[in-house]
């Protein structure tokens, strides 16, 4: 054998992705990364702080993106979606779709270009919660540090950005391109979203702009959210004085997702700690069924529920209704065997983790009955996408999907 | 030292709740969004969710002296929201069910009804069969040479047959709901605070002829009107006998009456009461399974010999006015049997609901009563 070993894919550049393609570069596997947004980081760039420890996932995020600078074996893909798979015998023959790259490699992300933007559009980094120029950096941390362009939002002829580009970096004239590639093994690891709030209508989901999911409230508390990391109600922005968090929030739940989410019980714990921190006289109740906090976690759970203003109530919240300003939760607390009607101003729904099977499709990967994919020799899954679990077992697990798909790799070869 | 309280689970009772429905018991994992959505679960006592609790721990005895088995009129609103599909309204009324059984005097009646599964051919068959052979026995099986054009059922079989079996049943049946009823209300009021039976009888009274607490059931608005309807059209009907009684025997009035006769109208405006009841709550019945609740053979054995009662006493009128004789006599002894049935099974049947949530309203009502006065 003659001819250079193919290399890995890794679909996905969310911090499982990420870790999977650093791992086999640094084993001394090529690897292509493709990932479907303008930069990479995903689900875990939107958090505040990482739970236990409460650190901000920049830092760590950083980490990584200077292995990456560091690692000539790793083409990173931005912005490109694998659109078609062929097993060839060797592994797989993939067809990448770029999307027109409005902007080029040529910014500098000087930023002069959005100042002059005259469209304005839900920032999806901020989960729609704050409005931002059509040409923009997603978010400060961006890596790529390039500069991207919604141009569906642009009014027809405008071109006040590519005037004021120094740099010509901006092509509003730009198409799709398509590539194809063979590869001798796939990483999947195409993450989650968010269980939308709507779907739970009896929690006060979609119905009440103060009943917010974990996710939104990490955006609330982030330096980089929509309230400059102020935890205000959205409605009024007053910071909240009695915050709720609903748990197994359309977890659990065979009426919306079966499983356990895993996370959600820390993440509570950990924003009811922002909250503390942020507003010491707020009155921070978490309304539970179980408190999951595995291993480590464990001490987490017992320094919350010791702090003052903070209370943990056994009982699934059963309907949270507006009621004038504030919002009227209804539920049985277990402990006491009574009916319990209590007030909020700012309710958290602690929502859980739906796969992104629809990522996955094009590879034709085995589903499993809640939506996870299933691994296949030569082709590995790594973090949410075949199971819910956290920020360190995903990194964890990306390690592993790494290491199988260069064996099968290296077998194909 | 204290003594630690020891909980027997009873695998007897879990089994039995098994066969009878409640199986999903064992999926419940606790959550209680089925309380938080129940509206009619108190604030201080709430349920399914300890009743699936106790029922998952088999403890028959805490069951059976539980006010919220009754409390519960399986809205089903619990079942629709139960994230482990454990079907806290189906599980309720299979514990109702074993309730009844287990209060049943005498005891073996109870279970016969209880096993209606298997026992149903028996229980509606025999009283038709005794019927029958009861007219045979009196020479009434055939039809009356000199039957007039106008032939009222006594022509055919006469009052003091129906009052020598109806009374003696109805006074069985009362007699039966008695010894459960005052069982029940032993259990209801052991260690609880006093509570005013006369006090508790008006308000009760006055909800259940409203079905007020129905109406707060989200998942079950077409039931409440089926059940409303139903109720009246018995009421209905029950007071067109009275009337009847003091008819024939103060008045004087010739059978048969004509229709426009107020008496006549109100048996009838209470027949179309019954169809139109008993038609919804079928039609829930066999509609969306969720809502509707699991339909047991105890459910349906006593729904069907309701329906069965409404259909051919119906039946009966049209069967007089337009069919023949022959005809109207052999749907009038089937009706005859039914309505035997249904009196002879009141205590142990699933119409038992009637005494034993009449009864726990009283108790929560006149509770609420003697802490007022």
């Amino acid at each position: 054998m003659t001819a250079a070993p193919r290399p890995l894919l890794v679909v996905g550049g969310g911090i499982a992705g990420v870790t999977a393609a650093l791992e086999a570069a640094e084993a001394g596997r090529d690897v292509v990364l493709v990932e479907r947004d303008a930069c990479i980081g995903g689900r875990v760039l939107r958090n505040h702080h990482y739970f236990p420890k409460l650190c901000p996932p920049t830092c760590g995020m950083e980490i990584n993106t200077r292995r990456l600078e560091r690692n000539r074996r790793v083409r990173v893909l931005t912005g490109a979606r694998v659109t078609a798979c062929r097993e060839d015998g060797g592994g797989y023959e993939v067809t990448i779709t770029h999307a027109p790259a409005y902007v080029t490699e040529r910014c500098t992300a000087c930023g002069a270009c959005t100042p002059v933007c005259p469209a304005k559009v839900k920032d999806p980094f901020n989960l729609g919660m704050a409005e931002v120029p059509a040409i923009r950096l997603p978010h400060p941390h961006a890596w790529p540090k390039r500069f991207v362009l919604d141009r569906a939002a642009c009014p027809d002829g405008c071109h006040a950005c590519r005037d004021a580009c120094t740099y010509e970096a901006i092509d509003l004239a730009a198409v799709e391109r398509t590539e194809t590639l063979a590869v001798g093994a796939v990483v999947l690891a195409t993450g989650w979203d968010p269980y939308p709030l709507e779907r739970l209508p009896e929690l006060g989901g979609g119905r009440s702009p103060d009943v917010i999911s974990n996710v939104q409230m990490e955006r609330l508390a982030a330096p980089a959210g929509p309230t400059g990391g102020k935890i205000l109600r959205p409605s009024d922005a007053q910071p909240p004085r009695r915050v709720a968090f609903v748990q197994c929030a359309g977890s659990r739940d065979v009426n919306h997702l079966a499983y356990c989410s895993a996370v959600c019980c820390l993440a509570s714990l950990k924003q009811a700690i922002y909250v503390k921190e942020q507003l010491p006289d707020a009155e921070v109740t978490i309304y539970y069924i179980d408190r999951r906090a595995p291993g480590r976690n464990e001490e987490m759970l017992t320094r919350v529920a010791a702090m003052d203003g903070v209370r943990l109530v056994k009982g699934k919240v059963a309907k949270v209704e507006p009621n004038g300003a504030a919002l009227a939760l209804r539920l049985e607390d277990v402990d006491a065997g009574r009916i319990v009607r209590a007030e909020a101003d700012l309710v958290v729904l602690a929502t859980g983790m739906v796969p992104r099977s629809q990522d996955t499709s094009v590879f034709a990967t085995v589903i499993d009955e809640d939506g996870f994919a299933v691994e296949r020799p030569g082709l590995a899954v790594a973090g949410v996408a075949h199971r819910p679990e956290d920020v360190a077992a995903s990194v964890r697990d990306a390690t592993g999907a790494a290491a199988r798909a260069c064996i099968a790799a290296g077998r194909s070869a | 030292m204290a003594a630690i309280p020891t909980l027997l689970p009873s695998h007897e009772f879990r089994e039995a709740l098994r066969r009878r429905g409640g199986d999903t018991a064992s999926r419940c994992f606790q959550c209680a969004t089925c309380s938080g959505v129940c509206e009619l679960a108190p604030d201080e006592a709430p349920f399914p969710r300890r009743l699936m609790l106790l029922a998952q721990w088999g403890q028959a005895e805490r069951l059976a002296a539980d006010p919220a088995v009754w409390l519960c009129h399986q809205c089903n609103d619990c079942t629709v929201r139960c994230p482990r599909d454990a079907k806290p309204g189906d599980v309720v009324q299979a514990i109702r069910a074993l309730v009844i059984e287990k209060l049943a005097f005498p005891g073996f009646l109870g279970r016969l009804v209880g096993a209606a599964r298997a026992s149903w051919p028996l229980l509606v068959g025999l009283p038709i069969a005794f019927w029958v052979a009861l007219l045979a026995a009196t020479g009434h099986l055939a039809i009356p040479v000199a039957l007039p054009q106008h032939w009222a059922y006594e022509q055919l079989v006469p009052h003091v047959l129906i009052y020598s079996v109806f009374f003696p049943a109805a006074g069985w049946a009362l007699l039966a709901a008695w010894v459960s009823g005052r069982r029940f209300w032993g259990l209801l009021a052991a260690g609880g605070p006093p509570v005013s039976f006369f006090g508790g009888v008006v308000p009760a009274v006055s909800e259940i002829a409203t079905h007020k607490r129905f109406a707060s059931c989200d998942a079950a608005r077409p039931r409440r009107f089926g059940h409303l309807t139903l109720l009246w059209g018995f009421v209905g009907a029950a007071v067109t006998s009275g009337l009847l009684i003091v008819g024939i025997y103060v008045q004087h009035l010739a059978m048969p009456l004509a229709l426009t006769h107020p008496y006549k109208v109100l048996g009838n405006v209470s027949a179309v009461l019954l169809v139109i009841g008993a038609t919804v709550l079928v039609a829930n019945r066999l509609g969306d399974g969720r809502k509707a609740g699991a339909a047991t053979a105890f459910d349906n054995y006593f729904l069907t010999v309701v329906a069965l009662v409404i259909v051919t006493g119906v039946l009966s009128e049209v069967a007089r006015l337009a069919l023949t004789p022959e005809f109207a006599l052999a749907v009038y002894v089937v009706h005859l049997g039914l309505v035997l049935c249904l009196f002879l099974t009141f205590p142990y049947s699933k119409f038992a609901h009637m005494l034993y949530r009449s009864l726990t309203m009283v108790h929560q009502l006149g509770g609420a009563e003697a802490s007022r006065s």
